[in-house]
Order: C-alpha cells, then structure tokens, then sequence
C-alpha cells in the first residue's frame, strides 16, 4: 500500500511527481501549502487539489454516497463524484477542477470519523437489506417512529456539510451579454470556429470551462505546444487582430441552452446570460467508465485522467500501470507513461491483433501485450492491487470491427468466458469509449442523428446552431487535431453567416463523414464484460452507488422503461447527471429487454448540464418598493414603515391607538398615494362601467361618487373602489393599492378585446398623490386652505369637487373608509410635500395627528367595511362577502359575473363573511385562525381582527357557514393552539350603525 | 428565453410581457348560453400539445393586449396578431375541433 500523507517541501520528494517536462502548467520554482483533512500538504501554483494530493501519494479521496466505499480520482475532468471535497465552508467541491490557494483548508466528506476508518462503511454488511428502491418499501411502519426514521437518513443522506454560521457572502452578481456567435467550447474545435466567425467580421464570444483554451490538446505529451495549428490558433483568437471581436471567458461553465439560443453561464459565483444569434457547440466529448468487476476501487481511473495529470500537472498516479483500451489514444497513453519511467505492466486491447501495435514502440517496454481481451474484475482491498481478463469476441468473430464502438457479438456455444490469471497493478488506466457531450443541443431539441448526417450540409440541427469537433461524432486522435480546427472553422463561418442573415448557407457547409457513435439499431448482444456474477460488485452510477444487479433487479420489477428505470434506480441522477454513467444504462436497459438503443432512447436533458450554485442564481437581493412623494416627511417623524405591497408606507407614528383616537375625536390626516387612480374618458365610458361593475352607472351624474364591486365572470370579487362621475366624458376611478395595476391590465383587456369602443382609459396612480383628511373637525381644517364653502349643503357625501387647497387644484371627493367625516385629496404628485404640510399646519390647533395603515386598519374594521383580498379570496362573491347592497342587477345588461351572481341570489349563499365580538383585550385571535365546528371540523376563517379602543373589545370578520352567520349574537369557536377563543356573531358596522357621522 | 414578437414593438424578450391565458371566447349571449359552453368558456382548455391561440399582454412596453399562434410542443411562435371583430369567432368555430 502507498503511504498517505508522504510530506516534502518540493515536488521532487513526492512519490507521484515526475521531473519537470514540456507542457506542464505548475510553476516549480515556488511552492504553497494547504491541509486535507488536517494534514498539511504542499504543492505549485497551477496544482489543482487533486493534482496535489496525487502527487503527495493520497489514493483515497472520498467515501461513496450509500454504501461509503473508499473512492479515489476517477475522470479528473469534473464529471465523476469520486473527488469531491468540502474546502473550507464550500461543500462538494471538485478537488480535480478547484487549482490550490496557499492557506486552503481541505477536508473529506461524507466519512466518519475519518476517510480512512469510516465507521458508514459497515453499512455494506447491511447492502442485501437495501437494494435499488428500498427505501420505498422499508421505514413505514410503526408508523409513529418516522420522526426517527427521517432524523435517522437525513443525517446519513447528502455529501458536504453546511456551515449555518458561516458569514454570508455579499450577493453575487450578473451580466448580460450579446454576441453574434457564442461559442461553446475552447478545444482545437472551438478555437477555429471563434476565429473563422470573428474574421468574417462577427461578434465572438468563446467559453471554456477550463482555465486555459486547447481543450483536449491540453492534456497530450508536450501540451499545446505540440501542435502548431493549435497554438497559433489560440495566439490568434487571443491576440485580437480579427476583423470581429473575440471575447474569451474562461473558467466559465454554459450551463443551459434557452429558447432563441439564449445561454446561462456561471464562472464561479457570477452569473452570465448570453443571448447570441448562432451558437457553435465544439464542447467535445468524454470518456465513460465500463462496467466490470469491482469497477470503483481507487487506483482505477480513466485513460484522459491519467493523460490530464502526467501532461498537465506531471503527476503519475501510480507506479505499476495496466492499459485498457478499444483505441490507439490508449497505446499513446502507454507508451507516454513508459516515456516518463513508468512501469506499464500491460496493455490490454479490446480490438484484434494489429501489427503495427503489437510490435510499435510498446513492443520493447517489457508490457504484456493483449488483443481482443478486455478487463473482467479489478481486485483489491481499499484499493486496487490486481486485474483479470477476459477474452472477447467468439472463434469465429474475427469480421465484426469493435473499434465501430459497438458491443461485440459472443459465440453461442462458449459458455465458460476464458478469464486469465490476475496482473498485480496499482493503476488501471481505462482508454474506453466516449460520448460526446451533446447535453446543449439536447436541451435544444436536437436528436442523435441531427449531427453530421447529411450529404451535403453537415448537420441538420435547430437553426442557428452548429457544432464542430468531437461533439459530433466521436473520432480517436488518430484524425488529429489539424481536422477539429478546419471542422471548427467550417461550423464557425456558417455561424457568423446565420448571424448576419439569418439563414443557413449550405453552401459554407463542407461535406463531413463521421462516424455513428452507436450501433443504434443493433440489438445490444450479451457481452462477456457486462457478467458480474462472481467477479464482485459492478457499479453503474459511482454517484448514487447502483450496481449492474441493481439495475437487472429494477427491471424485473417491472421497471424496464428508460424513463423509470433511471427515476427507479437513481442512475444518472447523482453529480455527474449520467456523463458517467447514462450510456451504460441505457446498454444495460437495451440487453435485458431485448430492445435497441434506438428503441430504449434516452432520458431527457434538462438545464443545468454543469452545477452551478443557487447562490449564483440568486444573485443580488433586489427587493425594490415605490415610496409616495411624502416618504422623507414620514420618515423624519419617525413612522415606523412597513412593506405593503409594492409600497413602502407608514404603519404608524409610534402609536397607533393615539392615533385611532385622533380620528375618532378630532382629526387625522393619512397618505394614501398608493390608492389605485384610472382615468377614463369618453362617451362610451358609461356602458364599459355597466359591463364591469355589479350595479348601475349610467344615470350617475356630474359630481357624484358611487362605491362599485368588480367582478369576473365566475361572480368572484377581483377589486372594489369608488368611481366618480367628473365631468360629461370624464370619469375618475379608484382601486384598491395592490390592485391598482392588474385592474388596469383587466380593463385594457376588455378595452382592447372589444368594449373599447369610445373609451380612453389613463393610469395615474404614480402620477396623483392622495391624502385622507378624516375626523369630525375635517372640515374646519380644510375650510382654512380654501375659499370653497365646504358646507354640507354645498359638498355632501358621495360628491366629488375640483377645489383650490392651499393654492393647489385638488380633486377632492368626499368618502367614508374609516367611518368619520372625510375628505380625500388627490393632486399632482410634485405638490404633495406642499400641500400635506399646509394640512398638518392647519390641522395643529384641533391636535390632528397623522395616522398610518395600522390605525386605518382598525378605523375600517370598526366599521366593519371589508378589504378585497383580505376580507375575500379567489372564491368569494360579492354576495357571500357582505357586498350584497352592492350588486343591483335588475335592469342592468349584461355584466361580469351577473350568470353566477342570478345564481347565487337565487339559492342563497352557503357561507357568508359577517362581523364578531370576542372578550379580552391582550388576546386578540390571528387573522388566518381556523373556525371550527363539531368534531373539530373546520367550517370557517378569520380574516380581519384587532382590539378597538374605541369599543373596548375584540371585533373581527370572518366566513362561517350560512346557518351560524345569520345568528346575530351566536357563538362559534375559534381554535387556536393553547386554548380555542369563543366569539359571537356581529351583524352591521360595529361603531356607529346608522352611519351618521359620515354626513356630518 | 424565447423572443416575441410585439405586434407594435417588434423582436423583444419574452420577459417583457405577461402571458393571458389560452384564448377563450366569451359566449355572446353570456345568459342563454348552456351549462357546458358555460363551463367550457369559464374553465375548460384545449391544453393542445400542438398550436394554440393565446394572449399575451406587453407589460412592460407599450401595453398591447394580442394574440400569438403557438406551438406548445415546439414553443415556435408562428404569428402574432391584434385582436379584432370577429377573431373570437372564428375560432371558436376552430374550436370545434376540440373533443
């Protein structure tokens, strides 16, 4: 076994850090450090997490989700679970992807108490308890233990841990971004295709979720520089001399493609949305792990893995390496680990013999040498320390070409599979087969056979989207890196050319042979590799721990649709969202069932392909609100604001019954600007008011104000307010505040749809402030603003007047909301602060005191007036909702909601919103309390309650069942948690029943 | 996000606006009409997994209220239009398709 934790000040002392070579992106000259797991470690700048620890000689770096088994670095390319490490606050980092910052504080999760010794591990002596969906059958009964049972599997569910103390962050932020071409995708593909689209002069943008542009050009032996295209195409794109410009963002992952190739991008915690007019796709491909026998044990790793660390980072992650390839970038491999003093103890290909292989360079490095042989079982304890092999193919097989990517067929009558002796290793390097990373263009609703298939164009995908390099179709290295570019370069000018017209030009497009992925319509043949039995556990999906058998069981169960198996199974649900592991699934699914690929299919691409945080996402906290024109005044008197709906608005002064009292003896003054204003004008006016008010209109006359219920055709309530009539055409309406603009867009509605005829309609919400001055001394203190004789005789209720208050032309209407006599002023908005003062002022000798929304809410409720949307719900009508005297429809026309309202009128309501009475003053029930009847039913609601001063009691709404509201006095119970509360039943305004004080 | 097309405004991110519902004709004589056409205008929908008539109101622009023609499955707006006399007829003569 390796030693963990082998320390050393330089790379040179390390056990998995090779000599400086060519290509390599660590600065040796200096050195950091960092801990894991409270050990400390030191590495270059340019070293990921994983790149360290490997070089340090860690194996082992997390603990599988459910049956906690030692995992080590798998695809080192951020696609895999088994990296995954809690740095500092940060949860489910992947140490493979996150570069090493002096200081870093790095631990294993999900491993206790520590990842060597991890007591969960004991949980696989309970695996035959909990195979694939047990957790839909167990942890039901007894019933009262699931508080346990939940207590129980949230601690072991889930991987990082969250630091609820941590400091928040400030928001994270966001851009915009528009481009011509957005290209996905910094490989040799995608570099050619930015520069060919920005020399035809388009705006480029590049993305790449790696810090340096060259894709997989990156990780071979000499990097970068060892192609020249590749390297004066990157100088090229970054330079900037183009006719175009190109802006690259690197570290920056495209997480989802939207309607109209609209982009989401996350580079760390920012957030990018891109709306380009053609997209290249050039995201490549991956390589996927097969499925054999004890197939996660650490020290087995994919063939790109290995290549990213020696090229990139010069790390070998093992001493004793076997090969296991089905193409020639496998031998490259191998023979790039000789180069650099590795022992490679075989190369196993799945392919016939080839000459050119078997006596290449390899052929003198001492490696076994194997052809049409494949991996059958790694074997290992905590790690790997051997490998067996199988023989593929039949005697007779030798026509069938595997390198086609397709599963090879098996001889009938070879029932014992010819397994060889076990090969001692400590790294298995698998050089397999890979899918491209199509995740985008699945989101965009292209199809497989979309990609590179046409004669003469190459592709038939959405339009306006494109895509170049191993995305569309996955060719070995053998092509070389000078055809992904040339291929970049065609997808990049039929880009730019789509952007500029907005046409596809075939004529841009060079004709393309790829080769097919799959053998699609192939039935998928029994294959000796997929046999687990006896060679130990097979793992499908390393993230969510399904094994093969996992899968064989979910289907006999009846689970044998794609769709289910995989919702069933949870494959392809874990971090890796099926790059590692969805293939082999839907293999799987196809050999059982006896179907094809075609005809098993694939489960759907959903946005995000990457992970990106909700902290991203979220972004800034923007919780903007609209404050009157009186805000600052409001404030310097130190009102206490709150938030009430759109609007920021006093709820009090410091105290509210002071203030209710105000108003009740003398005078108050409040701002209501946020009251809802509609102007409407025209002849047609009048029957528009008809069509969406409950009672009539027509004959109101100049001057008049009338209180109005709006109504939809269901008969519900949808706002209610007072209209006054202004002048012949001219007619002032208002709503409630928070529904002042979706009345607005309900009338345009009908306006536009056919009842416009002969009617303007205007907004002035935001354009007019309103004050209600209200109290029996209003009128003396308004009559000291103006030369208007205010009298009653001159200006009773329900009347509105165009009067001079303070200098300031004022439409003054005189309504009754809190119950006193009153006025409300509305007047251009930028007199406001003038006129508000001239109020106050005027108001001192009658101690008139301002009061906000939480004194008007108790004035109201004393009078038992009702407030839409509070008072009523998505179900009440006008009728139930004590609003009767509101509706008059004989000899009204039709109008909204009069079917359900003759209805309702005729039977009689079934429940009705009617006024109660409790005692006690500190034991006010909630607004929301339940009503409840025998048996404990509920058969009610409370919406409005306070204690009224003036009254010296609780007084409330609430909707009760016909049959009790219409007992004036009769009790029902409130219930509440600590002791239901008793009320009665009140029928009328609770203070001041006739409504005198109104028409004073 | 998909870009709509305002019949005022032209080419503006869907953002922009709210969408109104699929469209559903008032019945001319809201009193005479049947229990089921009734019902069908207040509560049913096609809900067709293929083209549809809908509304769509320019919030945040120049306020129109039209109508587009999409398609739900393929999210393809293919047109959009203004309402005028006579379009609520015409499909509801369409929605005679509807089972």
């Amino acid at each position: 076994m390796t030693p963990d934790g082998a320390m050393g000040p330089s790379g040179g002392d390390l056990p998995g850090r090779l000599k400086k070579r060519a290509g390599e992106v660590v600065d040796r000259d200096r050195s950091i450090e960092f801990t894991f797991d409270d050990e400390t470690y030191s590495a270059h700048p340019g070293d990921t997490i994983a790149s360290a620890l490997v070089a340090a000689g860690i194996r082992v770096f997390s603990r599988s989700f459910k049956y906690h088994r030692p995992r080590g670095l798998l695809c080192c390319a951020g696609n895999c679970p088994n990296c995954l490490v809690q740095v500092g606050d940060e949860p489910n980092v992947r140490a493979c992807r996150r570069p090493v910052e002096e200081g870093m504080s790095v631990a294993a999760q999900n491993a206790w108490p520590s990842l060597r010794h991890d007591l969960m591990s004991l949980i696989q002596y309970a695996a035959p308890l909990m195979p694939v969906g047990f957790y839909y059958k167990t942890f039901m009964r007894p019933k009262k233990l699931w508080p346990l049972y939940e207590h129980v599997l949230r601690q072991a569910a889930g991987l990082g841990t969250i630091n609820t103390h941590a400091q928040e962050l400030p928001g994270a932020d966001k851009r915009y971004l528009h481009a011509d071409v957005a290209v996905i995708g910094g490989g040799p593909a995608g570099v050619g295709a930015a520069l060919a689209a920005a020399r035809e002069g388009a705006r480029v943008l590049l993305f790449d979720e790696n810090t340096d542009l060259g894709g997989h050009g990156c990780y071979r032996r000499g990097g970068v520089a060892s192609s020249a295209a590749l390297r004066s195409t990157i100088d090229a794109v970054q330079g900037g001399s183009t006719t175009g410009e190109i802006e690259v963002l690197t570290d920056t992952s495209v997480f989802g493609w939207y309607k109209h190739n609209w982009l989401g991008a996350v580079q760390g915690r920012r957030l990018f949305k891109v709306r380009a007019k053609a997209v290249v796709l050039a995201t490549g491909s991956f390589e996927r792990p097969p499925v054999f026998g004890n197939n996660d044990l650490p020290g087995i790793m994919l063939g790109s893995g290995v290549s990213r660390l020696l090229h990139q980072y010069s790390v070998a992650p093992g001493r004793r390496v076997v090969v296991v390839t089905v193409n020639d970038e496998g031998w490259e491999l191998a023979a790039d680990l000789v180069a650099a003093g590795v022992e490679v103890v075989a190369v196993v290909d799945r392919r016939p013999q080839r000459s050119e292989l078997a006596e290449g360079p390899m052929a003198q490095s001492g490696a076994t040498l194997l052809f049409s042989h494949t991996i059958w079982a790694a074997s290992g304890r905590g790690e790997v320390e051997g490998a067996r092999f199988i023989r593929v193919g039949g005697s007779g097989a030798d026509g069938a070409d595997p390198s086609a990517g397709g599963p090879t067929l098996r001889e009938p009558t070879l029932r014992e599979p010819m397994v060889r002796e076990a090969v001692a290793c400590d790294l298995i390097a698998l050089s397999t087969d890979r899918s491209p990373a199509r995740e985008l263009a699945y989101m965009a609703g292209a199809q497989d056979d979309q990609f590179g298939t046409g004669p003469g164009a190459g592709d038939t995908l959405p339009p306006g989207m494109y895509a170049a390099g191993r995305c569309r179709g996955t060719k070995g290295v053998e092509e070389g890196i000078g055809q992904d570019i040339l291929y970049g370069e065609v997808a990049g000018r039929a880009a730019a050319a789509f952007a500029r017209d907005g046409i596809d030009h075939p004529d841009n497009v060079v004709a393309v042979e790829v080769d097919r992925i799959e053998a699609e319509d192939a039935p998928c043949e029994y294959s000796p590799e997929a046999d687990s039995t006896g060679s130990g556990k097979s793992f499908v999906c390393l993230c969510e721990d399904v094994t093969d058998e996992d899968l064989q069981t979910a289907m006999a169960e009846g689970f044998d649709h794609i769709q289910l198996l995989k919702r069933y199974s949870t494959a392809t649900m874990g971090p890796c969202q099926g790059r590692m592991c969805a293939a082999e699934t839907a293999r799987i699914c196809a050999r059982t069932t006896g179907r094809t690929l075609r005809e098993v299919g694939r489960t759907t691409a959903r946005p995000p392909a990457k992970p990106v945080t909700l902290d991203a996402l979220a972004g800034q906290k923007m919780d903007p609100v609209q404050i009157t024109p009186l805000h600052d005044w409001h404030v310097d008197r130190g009102a206490n604001m709150m938030v009430a709906g759109l609007w920021l608005r006093p709820e009090h002064y410091g105290d509210a019954v002071a203030e209710v009292r105000a108003v009740r003896q003398r005078v108050g003054l409040i701002d209501v600007s946020p009251l809802g204003k509609l102007k409407l004008t025209g002849p047609g006016v009048p029957d528009l008011l008809e069509r969406i008010y409950a009672n009539q209109w027509r004959q109101l006359g100049r001057g008049r104000v009338r209180y109005g219920v709006m109504c939809n055709d269901e008969g519900v309530v949808i706002d209610d307010g007072v209209t006054a009539r202004v002048g012949d055409t001219e007619w002032y309406m208002s709503t409630t505040s928070s529904g002042a603009r979706s009345v607005f867009e309900w009338i345009e509605w009908w306006l536009q749809s056919g009842w416009g005829d002969g009617v303007h309609l205007t907004d002035l919400t935001q354009t007019y402030a309103a004050f209600n001055l209200a109290g029996p001394r209003a009128r003396q203190v308004l009559q000291k603003l103006t030369g208007r004789d205010l009298g009653n005789g001159r200006f009773p209720y329900m009347r509105v007047r165009t009067v001079r208050v303070a200098g300031v032309p004022c439409r003054v209407l005189r309504i009754g909301f809190t119950g006193e006599l009153s006025y409300e002023l509305h007047c251009p908005a930028g007199y406001a602060p003038h006129l508000w003062e001239a109020l106050m002022e005027a108001g001192e000798e009658f101690d008139l005191l301002p009061f906000g929304v939480e004194a008007q809410r108790v004035l109201r409720l004393e009078k038992g007036h009702i407030i839409v949307g509070q008072d009523t719900d998505a179900l009440s009508d006008p009728i139930s909702a004590d609003l009767g005297w509101a509706v008059k429809m004989a000899g009204k026309d039709d109008f909204l909601g009069r079917r359900a309202l003759t209805r309702i009128s005729q039977n009689g309501p079934r429940q009705r919103l009617v006024g109660f009475e409790a005692e006690g003053a500190d034991d006010v029930p909630e607004e929301g309390l339940q009503i409840v009847g025998a048996h404990d039913r509920i058969i009610g609601w409370v919406t409005s309650s306070r204690y009224s001063s003036t009254l010296g009691r609780v007084i409330g709404l609430c909707w009760l069942p016909v049959e009790i509201a219409s007992q004036s006095g009769g009790t029902f119970r409130i219930h509440r948690a600590g002791g239901d509360v008793v009320a009665r039943v009140h029928h009328g305004p609770f203070y001041d029943p006739q409504g005198e004080r109104l028409k004073l | 996000m998909l870009i709509l097309c305002c019949p005022n405004c032209g080419a503006r991110n869907v953002s922009e606006f709210r969408f109104g519902g699929e469209n559903s004709p008032r019945p001319a004589l809201p009193m005479e009409a049947s229990e089921a056409e009734w019902a069908e205008y207040l509560y049913l929908r096609a809900n067709t997994m293929g083209p549809q008539v809908e509304w769509w109101y320019h919030q945040a622009g120049c306020g129109l209220w039209f109508l587009a023609e999409r398609d739900r499955a393929l999210n393809e707006v293919v047109r959009t239009f203004i309402w005028e006399d006579g379009v609520q007829e015409k499909e509801r003569e369409r929605g005679g398709e509807r089972s």
